[in-house]
This record gives C-alpha cells, sequence and structure tokens, in this order.
C-alpha cells in the first residue's frame, strides 16, 4: 500500500494509507446516523476467515497528490440519507485535513445497507 | 470488456457441455476406435515425459485462472455499479445501493400492521425508480385501501429519506393472505421450540 508523503526541512513524513483509512473511519462514525462502515468482499472474507478485519475504506491519489477517499457506510432507518451522506463527507474532510494537511479531492460516500437502531 | 466476459465464460460452458455429450454418447454406442484411444495415451505420455510440455501446460491452466478471475470481477464491478443510486455533490459522490434502499422499504412496511410480510425489488432506470413489492397481507385487511396506503408510504418515505426528485413507481403484487389463526400458529411455532431428547432426566 503506498503512503502519502510530504517533505520537511528536518526529513521525509509519510503517512500510511491505513492511517488515512482509519481517520476517515472514525470520523464517518461520529456523525449520529451513522450505525458502522461498510464492509466489501475482501473485508468480509478476511473476517470470515478470524483475521483482524481490513477496512474497506478505500484511499487513493490522483497525479497532483490529492486525495480520493470512499466510505461505505451503514446509516441507521429514519435518517435522511443525503443529509447524512454530506454530514459524513463533511466530517471525513475536515478530520483529514485536520489530522494530515493532506489536500481531499473527493469523498465518495457509498451507503450499503439501512439497518435499525 | 463484460460482453467478452460473458462469452468467454458461455464459450467455456457449451465446450465443456459439448465435450461430456460426446464423451457419454462415445462410451454409449461404442464410438471410441481403438486409434481414439491411442491417440489419448501418446499424448498423456508426452506430457508425462516432456518437461516443457508440463509447464506450458501448467502455465496455461495458471493464465486461465487469472482471465477467469479478472473477467468475472469487471462483470460483477459492472453488475455492483449499476445496482446504486447516484449523486454528486461539492465533496464527491453519493452512492445508494439499491439494497439499502429495499431495507428501507422493509422497514416503511412496519408501519403498516395489516402487512405480515413484504419482498420489496428495486430497480434503477433513467426515468426514476421502480419498485416492484411481494405482499403478504392479513386476511381482514381491505386490500385496495391498503395497496394505496403502501404504495403512498412507500413512495413519500423514499422521497422524504433518499431526497429523490425522479418518479418513483410502485407496483404492488399481493402473493398471500394468511389468516389469525395461520398468524397465531406461526408465532406459536416460533416460540416453543422443541428440543428434542429435552424431556430426560426430569422428574
Amino acid at each position: 500500500m503506498r503512503k502519502e508523503e510530504s517533505v520537511t526541512d528536518l526529513g521525509l513524513i509519510r503517512i500510511h494509507k491505513n492511517v488515512i483509512a482509519s481517520i476517515a473511519s472514525l470520523a464517518a462514525t461520529e456523525i449520529q446516523g451513522v450505525k458502522r462502515i461498510g464492509g466489501d468482499f475482501k473485508s468480509g472474507l478476511m473476517e470470515m476467515m478470524g483475521q483482524k478485519s481490513l477496512s474497506s475504506i478505500k484511499v487513493d491519489t490522483n497525479k497532483n497528490g490529492e486525495v480520493i477517499v470512499d466510505v461505505p457506510v451503514v446509516i441507521k432507518y429514519g435518517y435522511n440519507i443525503p443529509d447524512i451522506a454530506a454530514r459524513v463527507q463533511e466530517s471525513v474532510r475536515l478530520g483529514l485535513e485536520k489530522m494530515t494537511n493532506l489536500s481531499v479531492k473527493d469523498i465518495n460516500v457509498n451507503v450499503q445497507a439501512i439497518e435499525r437502531e | 470488456m463484460r460482453l467478452l466476459g460473458i462469452l468467454f465464460y458461455t464459450a467455456v460452458l457449451v465446450i465443456i457441455g459439448l465435450k461430456m455429450i460426446m464423451v457419454s454418447l462415445a462410451f454409449s454406442f461404442d464410438f471410441l476406435r481403438p486409434q481414439t484411444m491411442t491417440y489419448i495415451n501418446n499424448a498423456l505420455a508426452f506430457l508425462q515425459n516432456n518437461s516443457n510440455a508440463r509447464i506450458i501446460l501448467g502455465l496455461s491452466g495458471f493464465l486461465l485462472i487469472l482471465v477467469s478471475i479478472s473477467l468475472a470481477q469487471v462483470i460483477l464491478g459492472k453488475f455492483q455499479r449499476e445496482k446504486t443510486i447516484a449523486f454528486k455533490t461539492a465533496s464527491g459522490e453519493v452512492t445508494i445501493a439499491l439494497t439499502a434502499v429495499e431495507d428501507l422499504i422493509r422497514r416503511i412496511t412496519y408501519l403498516i400492521p395489516d402487512v405480515k410480510e413484504l419482498r420489496p425489488d428495486v430497480r434503477a432506470h433513467k426515468k426514476g425508480l421502480t419498485v416492484d413489492l411481494r405482499v403478504v397481507l392479513s386476511s381482514e385487511a381491505n386490500i385496495p385501501g391498503l395497496t394505496e396506503r403502501i404504495e403512498e408510504i412507500t413512495k413519500t418515505k423514499m422521497q422524504e429519506v433518499l431526497g429523490l426528485e425522479e418518479k418513483v413507481v410502485v407496483n404492488t403484487h399481493i402473493v398471500k393472505i394468511i389468516s389469525a389463526q395461520d398468524k397465531d400458529k406461526r408465532k406459536k411455532d416460533d416460540i416453543q421450540p422443541t428440543i428434542p431428547f429435552s424431556g430426560y432426566g426430569k422428574f
């Protein structure tokens, strides 16, 4: 997995994509109405095999070094989905910018399911 | 690419099927000539003795598996992508899985007591959404009134929760009407599961 890099006077700072995924995960689950982060085939398979679950949040960077994050979420029943999705995008953007100083291009929210509280 | 994948799998399955039919017919009607058997034996002997042939065979198998996995991923990815509703926001894209919309509809029906079971099937197309509902009702229910209510609640809730401006068409299909007795019986069955040999040792 590639790492996001930035250069300072004293050296190089690398932020692993897993760190970005963790920040995005925490920022998304902070929003009221988000039940949990959704899963994908790979993370489900790893979980079934008893392995520590990998984050299903996908982190990519484009040529300009901007970050693109795909966040799968499960939303609680009774909440307005576009509203929650917009709040997740805002929270993830704020979280990433605050903690990593990275420039975030897109935060794509994928609503996978709706579950009761 | 998707068409190519489907054609690949269809071709492979048709070839396997034809081979099986041919082998079955050949054994049934004794079509196998001694020359054919010699040819098969020679081919197997060649594979056994020639290391290059074995390597080529193994690599071909590996390549076939890789091609097969990539094509399956492309096809499944395409199908998955199609099964979502997407809209753009300033911060990126929001996609809602149609299965999530189905979950939502299933929850909505808890609001209507006469609906005993509901299986939604949501399809998205350019003009909007089509929702097919397969409903099990209780026998006391007034069907026209109830279906109208189901359709109305489904439509308004979907537009409210999903923020949809597109047209939502709801088709209701009543698959079964169950009586209150059936319901009670079902409840009893659910509550009292029988455990085999559970009475032993009790005095």
